[in-house]
C-alpha cells in the first residue's frame, strides 16, 4: 500500500547512494552512521534507509517488521545530514522520521517503540515508572522545589530515573549549590520533554508534551532553564519556541563554563586524569555546542584532554538516539556503536571517557563492561569530573 | 460478522507499592493513579479489528463505568470500533454476576456473531466474567483462547492448557471467547489517532435504558476487606554494591543446592 501523503515524496528520491553519509568529516573510518556501523548492511545506511522508505512510500514493498526496525535504528545522530553533499541534506533525518510517524499513524511499529511511546502516554516516562516516583533522585540533597528561583534545573527521564542518570542528577544539583545559583525542580511534577518522542514519530504526543511543558513552565514564571540532558536543551531550545514557549535554555555544561569563568565555581582541587571527551549528538551535531564542555574540563587543575580520532561534528554516536537508548535496535553486539566508542576512547589512552549527555553516560558505561574495559577506562559525566574538583562526592 | 468487544479500563500496576488501600478498605487509592486499558482487552481489540478488516461486518466495543471510562472506548474507536457503549455504572465495588448481568442485557440489543472478552481483568483477575455472560445468553464459549480463524457461520479456536498443550475446537456461531495474550501483537495506538476517535460518538445507556433496576442485579459475593499482602517470611532481600550481592547470591544458590 503506498503512502499517499509522505511529506517528502518529491524530494526523497534525490539521493543517490553515494554513501558519504556513512563517513566522518576526516573520511578515515566507513563506520560512522551508527545503525550501519552495528549491522554492516547498506540497507541500515542512511542512504539506503532512504532508499527503502522511498519504495515504501511508492508501493513496491510492503511494511514489515524488519523494515519497521531498519527505520527504528537510526539514532538521529545528524551524521549523515553533515555529510551529505546535497542540497536536502537538511531534511534527511526528518524524512526518516516522516516514515517513523506514517508507521506510528497505521500502529505498525517495533514492538520496543510502542512500549517506549506508551509508557510516555502513561507515565510521562519511556521507563514507565510511576510520575510518583519521578522525583526520588533528589532524595537528601537538599534541592529546592522550582519557586521562581533564578533557573529551572529540568533534569528529563533518564536522570529522573535511570539509577546511573540520578547520581549525574544529584551531582549536578550539588554543583550548582555549591556554586550558589539560585535553581529549582520540578519533581513528580517534571513531564517528559517529548525530544525522543518526536524522533520516534509520535508528533501529536510531542506537541501535547511541548504544549504541557510551556503551560507549566509560564504559570510558574519560568524564564531560565539548565538542562541535565542535550535531548531535553534541543527540544525546549529549538521546538519549544514554536509553541510560544521561549525560555533562556542552557544545558548544563554551558552554564558550569561560565560558572567557572565567573570565578563562581572552585575547581582548584583539580582532578588527576587523561579524559577524552564524547560529544552528544544532540549538543554538537544538532546545537553545535563542541566547547563548552572541553573548556570546562580544561579548567580543572590536573586534566590532560585528548581527542578521539572522531571528535566535534565528526563523532561516532553512542547509539542512543532516537529512542535507541530504551528500544534498543542497536545493542548485543561488539559492532554495536557504543562499543566501538569506547573502544576508540581506550585507543587515546585515556583513562576518563568523559560525556555530557545521561543517555550516552548509560549506553557508553554498559558498552565498557560488555569491553571488560572497567579496570582501563571510567565513563564519567563532566558534572561528575567537576563535582570531584569541588570536593563534592 | 458482527463483533462484541466488551473492554474494562485497570490501574497501572505496573509498580505495585503505588498501590494504597484506602479508609473503606474495600477499594484502593485512586486519587494519583493512572488508569489503562486492560492487557488481555488490546488483545481483543486487535483479534476483533483483525477479524473485522477480514470478514467485514460491525465491531461495538463496550464498556461499564462512569465517564473517566471513555478513554478505553476511545482508544477503541482510534483502533478500527464502529460505535462505542458505555453502561453508566460505577461496577468497581460489585461482584462479576452483576457485570455480567448488565453486559447479558446489553449484548442482547446488539447484532452480535461472535462476543470477545480478555481471560482476566489485571486488577481483579476472576477470569469468570465472559464465561458467565455466555452461559447467561446461552451460547456455546471458549476460554482461554490462543489461536482463532473465522469463518462465516464457524470459529476454530486453540486454547492453551497446561505446559503449551493446545486443545482446538470448531464451535458454531453465535458463540463467545475469552482471549489470552500473545494472540496477535496489539498495534499502538498513537495520540492523534485518539484525538480524531474523539469526535465519534459514544453512546451512553443508563440502567434504566437497559430496563435493569438496580436492586435486581443480585449480587452474589461481597467484598468484605481487600489488603496488601504481608511481608512474608523468609525473603531475603540482597543488598550492596552489584559484585558483592552477585557472590551473596551465588552462595546462597550453591548452599541450597539449587546449582
Amino acid at each position: 500500500m503506498a503512502v499517499i501523503d509522505y511529506k517528502y515524496k518529491d524530494v526523497i528520491h534525490r539521493c543517490f547512494r553515494c554513501g558519504y553519509c556513512k563517513f566522518p568529516n576526516n573520511w578515515i573510518d566507513v563506520n560512522n552512521c551508527p545503525a550501519y556501523a552495528r549491522f554492516r548492511m547498506e540497507t541500515y545506511s542512511c542512504g539506503g534507509r532512504l532508499w527503502l522508505v522511498r519504495a515504501w512510500v511508492n508501493g513496491e514493498i510492503d511494511w514489515s517488521e524488519h523494515f519497521a526496525q531498519i527505520v527504528y535504528s537510526c539514532t538521529a545522530c545528524k551524521n549523515c545530514e553533515q555529510q551529505c553533499p546535497l542540497r536536502f541534506n537538511v531534511d534527511i533525518v526528518n524524512m526518516i522520521v516522516a516514515a517513523k510517524s506514517e508507521m506510528v499513524e497505521r500502529g505498525e511499529i517495533p514492538p520496543s517503540a510502542k512500549e517506549f511511546l506508551e509508557n510516555v502516554q502513561r507515565q510521562g516516562n519511556p521507563y514507565g515508572n510511576s510520575r510518583e516516583k519521578r522525583g526520588e533522585w533528589m532524595e537528601g540533597t537538599g534541592i529546592e522545589a522550582y519557586q521562581g528561583q533564578e533557573f529551572l534545573y529540568y533534569v528529563g527521564c533518564v536522570g529522573s530515573y535511570d539509577t546511573r542518570g540520578q547520581k549525574t542528577a544529584r551531582v549536578l544539583g550539588k554543583v550548582l549549590q555549591k556554586a550558589g545559583v539560585s535553581f529549582g525542580v520540578l519533581g513528580n511534577d517534571e513531564n517528559c520533554d517529548g525530544n525522543e518522542v518526536r524522533s520516534l514519530g509520535e508528533e501529536t504526543l510531542f506537541e501535547m508534551l511541548a504544549e504541557e511543558n510551556v503551560a507549566q513552565f509560564q504559570s510558574l514564571g519560568v524564564q531560565k532553564i539548565v538542562t541535565l540532558s542535550p535531548h531535553s536543551y534541543n527540544a525546549m531550545k529549538n521546538d519549544y519556541p514554536g509553541f510560544n514557549g521561549g525560555f533562556d535554555v542552557a544545558h548544563y555544561t554551558q552554564l558550569l563554563q561560565s560558572l567557572i569563568s565567573d570565578g563562581r565555581l572552585d575547581v582548584s582541587g583539580g582532578v588527576n586524569a587523561t579524559v577524552t571527551y564524547h560529544d552528544p549528538c544532540f549538543l554538537g551535531r544538532w546545537n553545535e555546542e563542541y566547547e563548552a564542555p572541553r573548556n570546562v574540563l580544561k579548567s580543572i587543575p590536573g586534566i590532560q584532554l585528548i581527542e578521539m580520532e572522531r571528535n566535534r561534528d565528526g563523532a561516532l554516536c553512542c547509539g542512543g538516539g532516537g529512542g535507541n537508548f530504551y528500544i534498543d535496535l542497536l545493542g548485543g553486539s561488539e559492532d554495536s556503536p557504543a562499543r566501538r566508542r569506547v573502544r576508540e576512547a581506550h585507543e587515546t589512552g585515556a583513562d576518563v571517557l568523559a560525556v555530557a549527555c545521561p543517555n550516552c553516560l548509560t549506553m557508553l558505561e554498559d558498552a565498557v563492561k560488555a569491553e571488560e574495559l572497567e579496570d582501563k577506562l571510567t565513563v564519567k559525566d563532566v558534572a561528575e569530573i567537576v563535582g570531584e574538583a569541588c570536593g563534592i562526592k | 460478522m458482527d463483533i462484541v468487544a466488551c473492554i474494562k479500563r485497570v490501574p497501572d500496576t505496573s509498580e505495585v507499592d503505588v498501590i494504597k488501600i484506602d479508609a473503606s478498605q474495600k477499594d484502593i487509592e485512586k486519587d494519583r493513579l493512572v488508569f489503562k486499558i486492560n492487557d488481555w482487552d488490546e488483545y481483543v481489540l486487535e483479534e476483533a479489528v483483525q477479524l473485522r478488516e477480514k470478514l467485514g461486518g460491525t465491531l461495538t466495543a463496550v464498556t461499564v463505568g462512569h465517564n473517566d471510562w471513555d478513554d478505553v472506548l476511545r482508544r477503541a474507536l482510534a483502533m478500527g470500533a464502529d460505535t462505542g457503549i458505555r453502561i453508566d455504572q460505577d461496577v468497581s465495588a460489585e461482584d462479576t454476576h452483576v457485570v455480567a448481568k448488565i453486559l447479558k442485557t446489553v449484548i442482547q440489543q446488539i447484532p452480535h456473531d461472535l462476543v470477545l472478552f480478555g481471560a482476566q481483568s489485571e486488577d481483579f483477575g476472576s477470569g469468570q466474567l465472559g464465561a458467565m455472560v455466555a452461559e447467561m445468553l446461552d451460547i456455546p464459549h471458549a476460554t482461554l483462547v490462543v489461536g482463532l480463524e473465522a469463518e462465516e457461520k464457524r470459529v476454530r479456536v486453540n486454547r492453551e492448557l497446561e505446559a503449551g498443550t493446545l486443545e482446538s475446537y470448531t464451535i458454531e456461531l453465535p458463540a463467545l471467547l475469552t482471549i489470552h495474550t500473545g494472540i496477535n501483537q496489539p498495534r499502538y495506538i498513537s495520540l492523534g489517532g485518539i484525538k480524531r476517535a474523539m469526535k465519534k460518538e459514544l453512546q451512553v445507556m443508563s440502567l434504566s435504558d437497559l430496563q435493569l433496576s438496580p436492586d435486581a442485579l443480585n449480587p452474589m459475593v461481597r467484598l468484605e476487606k481487600l489488603e496488601l499482602p504481608p511481608k512474608g517470611e523468609g525473603a531475603e532481600l540482597i543488598t550492596g554494591a552489584p559484585g558483592e550481592a552477585a557472590e551473596q547470591l551465588t552462595k546462597i544458590l550453591k548452599d541450597t543446592g539449587i546449582f
